[in-house]
């Protein structure tokens, strides 16, 4: 993937400023949370995919299992929004480990294939286990708890703006972390391993031990990015389960190896989707060039061509 | 006499499985190009099954020309794009080929429409045939002697033809073949075409039993992973082995508990990976 990409400072505030840009240039709040809910999924893929070089077809069953778990806790053990949060946050990163722990065993195509295998065993229990999860009709009637903190209530969330500013609220949190996470001694063993795993082995870093750990992380963000997508739609769907290609496609195009462009992939993806849902149903054709696109001449997806381009200007000015 | 009914079933879909996976386990073999689209391309099959079926009338030119269609469609993109791509990492290969079947699906849907179409079993083969009180359908009898045929001439094309000894040599080392001036930009071409073309005609087989829709390629492409992963990677024998496994565990399990047949076929894959990583038939 693209070179280790270092946060530049005003990255964080960047975000930030996007965050408070977002609902006022899009039609609809509830879009704008869409966006920020996918590109958490993006983020999290990104961490396994552009900085451990892991690409995994399991992040739609820790998608869809932070649903699952957030509703299942908030419909039969009436939890609280952040409990419920905090199920689907565990339960990923629990999830994501034990997956992870078993599908590094392996490299290349085969650790592929092994993440594509249970995702796809997921798939199947969640939709026999339907006194649960509501099989093939999802489950319906997921509640969208007030934000509560022991006892004393700060918002119910019942309008798509207080939901919107809650989530935005979540996805700066764990950008932010993400941020921390890379530029930790964490993160460039992480890239170390992408680079030469062999290498890093030697060097006598604990390979797999750092490969389960960014599943785990990567399954906790997903998770919660999960169990905000079934607040949102009042919803958990089965097809949450396969959405493994799209959150992957979102990702490189927006630009593995870099959390800005998880942001802006996702952020391509919802939008295209929104316009041409109506007019055009095939609009994921699209989707499909320019992941080739990506994959041929922009290696760095859209932030890294924006990135270059800046430099360029910058070159320029310079001489 | 259930059972006979479903173990033939489970014959017939299971060398379906096998075409398609052993198009897949070439491509590996000899590319070491990792083929995400091998199931959009089994889907363009079945759909020109159809398309060449209301056009001609006649299920057998279908036959005859579809799978030549579908080697052309993969020639003409190993052409113009895989070729390009070969030399990169297998992540790259998964997603480009991601992007080519999302294309083909997306393609097949504004084409013949989001919703399925049958396929009429063709005239000559339709009825059943009856030993002593047991009654199976001639077109799947006939489906399972093609295939065996099939296989039987692929299995010489592979092991007796000056084409399938570079085949077998480009897998050991590609560099080594194109050395010895063999032009390896054609013989990579022509195998992916071969490849491709036996999804083809998978596609076109299968369609008079289940029909066409735009979704049946990713649930192909699952289970030819599966087949390719169980019988090792690039073994002729192990697809055909794997594909007749797969294929009876499936219709066996379809009376009884058809979620268990895929709970059990990806669970043996995850299996297989872990414990014998180079498949049951194939060379470590």
């Amino acid at each position: 993937m693209a070179g280790p990409f270092v946060l530049p400072g005003g990255s964080n505030l960047a975000v930030a400023a996007t965050l408070v840009l977002l609902p006022l240039i899009l039609p609809s709040p509830t879009l704008a949370t869409e966006i920020l809910i996918f590109a958490m999924a993006a983020l999290a893929c990104n961490l396994l995919l552009g900085y451990g070089g892991l690409l995994s077809f399991g992040q739609g069953m820790f998608f869809g299992a932070g649903a699952y778990l957030a509703a299942i806790a908030m419909i039969h053990a009436k939890v609280g929004l952040l409990v419920a949060l905090l199920t689907a946050l565990c339960s990923g990163a629990l999830i994501a480990a034990l997956v992870g722990a078993l599908a590094i065993r392996r490299t290349g195509i085969y650790f592929v294939m092994l993440t594509l295998a249970f995702n796809q065993t997921a798939y199947f229990i969640a939709y026999t286990l339907d006194g649960w999860t509501g099989g093939d009709n999802g489950l319906l009637d997921v509640p969208r708890p007030p934000l509560a903190l022991f006892g004393h209530i700060f918002s119910d969330l019942g309008s798509p703006t207080a939901y919107y500013v809650f989530v935005a609220v979540v996805f700066l949190i764990i950008f932010m972390a993400s941020g921390r996470i890379i530029a930790s001694p964490f993160g460039s063993t992480l890239i170390a391993i992408r680079e030469n795993e062999a290498r890093a082995d030697a060097v006598g870093y604990n390979t797999r031990h750092f490969k389960i750990v960014a599943f785990a992380i990567s399954g906790a963000i997903t998770s919660l990015s999960g169990a905000l997508y079934a607040m949102l739609l009042n919803f958990a769907p089965l097809e949450n389960i396969q959405m493994s290609e799209s959150i992957l496609i979102m990702t490189v195009i927006g630009g593995a190896g870099s959390l800005l462009g998880s942001l802006l992939g996702a952020g391509s993806w919802v939008i295209i989707s929104d316009i041409l849902a109506d007019i055009w149903p095939r609009w994921q054709i699209l989707m499909g060039g320019a992941l080739i696109l990506v994959v041929l001449f922009l290696r760095g997806g859209i932030w890294g061509g924006i990135e270059s381009l800046l430099k360029r200007c910058l070159n320029k000015k310079e001489r | 006499m259930l059972y006979i009914f479903q173990i033939l079933n489970g014959l017939g879909l299971g060398m379906i499985y096998f075409l398609i996976s052993v198009g897949l386990t070439i491509i590996f073999g000899l590319l070491n190009f990792v083929n995400f689209a091998h199931g959009a391309f089994f889907m363009v099959g079945g759909y020109l099954c159809y398309s060449l079926v209301a056009l001609t009338g006649s299920f057998w030119i279908s036959l005859l020309i579809g799978p030549l269609i579908v080697a052309f469609l993969a020639w003409v993109s190993e052409k113009t794009l895989f070729h390009r791509i070969y030399h990169l990492p297998h992540t790259f290969h998964i997603l480009v080929t991601v992007g080519i079947a999302l294309i083909l699906q997306e393609s097949a849907i504004i084409i013949w429409g989001p919703i399925g179409k049958n396929i009429a079993v063709p005239q000559e083969l339709q009825g059943v045939v009856t030993l002593w009180s047991f009654a199976y359908p001639v077109y799947r009898l006939f489906l399972i002697a093609f295939t065996i045929v099939i296989g039987m001439i692929l299995w010489f094309l592979l092991e007796r033809t000056r084409f399938g000894a570079l085949v077998r040599a480009g897998s050991e080392s590609a560099e080594m073949v194109s050395l010895l001036g063999v032009n390896i930009h054609r013989l990579f071409a022509q195998t992916f075409a071969l490849g491709v073309g036996l999804a083809g005609l998978a596609g076109i087989l299968s369609a008079p039993i289940r029909g066409v829709h735009p979704f049946m390629g990713v649930e192909v492409l699952g289970i030819a992973f599966v087949v390719v992963v169980i019988g090792g990677m690039g073994s002729f024998i192990g697809a055909l082995m794997g594909g007749l496994m797969v294929g009876l565990v499936q219709s066996v399990m379809s009376t009884v508990w058809p979620e268990g047949a895929s709970l059990m076929i990806y669970g043996a894959m995850a299996a297989v990976i872990l414990l014998r990583p180079y498949g049951l038939f194939g060379r470590a």
